[in-house]
């Protein structure tokens, strides 16, 4: 775990510091935790609200962190839980199919005026878009963050394996859309 | 990469760009506005200071689910299986003493019965003589009542 993290962690379980300490943990991973959770759920707005869910859930559970996993990896997961969490109750907003949330997450990408993609990146956006909630997970981390697949293994609390798996259908899964798809 | 080149040549050929913009000076802002967001969540958080009340609840809860539970099985017993036990009562009681009496006569022969009966009657119609009625005064009463009896007839 690098110095800067042990130092936020040690300031925020000091009373006295917590506040500073707290400040930032949020300017340090800020950008990098709104890039993970906008490719989970599109929208800039309801990515603003989900990056704030996330920040204030790291506020109030700082005491259960246990080192044994890094700052980042625990955070990308609580990014991770709080995307998933926020798409699930959409779904039950608008009564849609538990497995399915890919007409609203199209609708959303289009209307948001901060997405900017030329016809390509819109025709790779449908593509990932349409996987398996999991394996879009899993394809964003690699292809876009590249992460390790360790880190990813301690993030999504999955086997190495599982996730190269994963990761294998859905590129496949992407390659065929952007093949067939005029 | 090259194992992204061998499953899927179109995807690795594309630009690994994310279309996606925030608005102006968003990251800016956003560690003062987690502040103020901070700031109400802890303005909002509740008092921990016990009232009597919350130290009263669970008693009150107990005593309020006894009550609901007497209510619901005391009332409907005291309503419907009072009157049936009542009902079931009289009934016994009319067939216990009608069945004692029918037993009664059955275990009678005719002609005893008949002799029952004429004994009844002679019971009834029959006067004490007076050498009975004698015999009952003098040793029921003694001279002294029997004489101021007859004196003050």
């Amino acid at each position: 775990m690098p110095d800067s993290d042990q130092n936020i962690i040690a300031d925020l379980k000091d009373e006295n510091k917590r506040d500073l300490a707290f400040h930032m943990l949020v300017t340090t991973y800020q950008e990098r935790l709104y890039w993970h959770i906008r490719k989970i759920v599109m929208n800039h707005d309801d990515t603003d609200d989900v990056l704030q869910n996330t920040f204030l859930k790291v506020w109030r559970s700082i005491d259960k962190f246990r080192e044994e996993s890094s700052l980042y990896t625990w955070l990308y997961r609580i990014a991770t839980n709080e995307s998933i969490t926020f798409l699930n109750s959409k779904k039950k907003k608008n009564m849609m199919p538990l497995n399915d949330v890919s007409e609203y997450l199209l609708e959303n990408l289009m209307s948001d005026p901060y997405f900017n993609g030329d016809e390509i990146q819109i025709k790779l956006q449908q593509a990932i878009i349409r996987l398996p909630e999991k394996q879009r997970i899993v394809f964003n981390m690699k292809y876009f963050d590249e992460m390790k697949y360790d880190d990813m293994a301690e993030v999504l609390d999955t086997s190495v394996g599982a996730l190269k798996a994963s990761y294998h259908h859905a590129a496949k899964k992407v390659e065929e859309y952007l093949k067939n798809t005029d | 990469m090259d194992e992204l080149k061998n499953i899927a040549p179109e995807l690795s050929k594309l630009k690994k760009e994310v279309p996606f913009s925030t608005p102006k000076n968003y990251f800016d802002d956003f560690s003062a506005r987690m502040q103020t967001r901070m700031q109400t969540e802890k303005q909002g958080e509740p008092e921990h200071k016990p009232k009597i009340i919350q130290l009263l609840k669970p008693f009150i809860g107990l005593a309020a689910s006894f009550a609901l539970i007497f209510l619901l099985v005391y009332v409907p017993l005291k309503t419907f299986i009072t009157s049936e036990i009542n009902e079931v009562t009289v009934n016994i009681d009319h067939s216990d003493t009608d069945s004692e009496f029918l037993n009664i006569l059955e275990g009678i022969d005719e002609s005893s019965f008949f002799a029952l009966l004429d004994e009844s009657e002679s019971e009834t119609t029959d006067d004490f003589t007076n050498e009975e009625l004698m015999s009952y005064v003098s040793a029921n009463f003694t001279d002294y009542e029997i004489f101021e009896f007859t004196k003050n007839n």
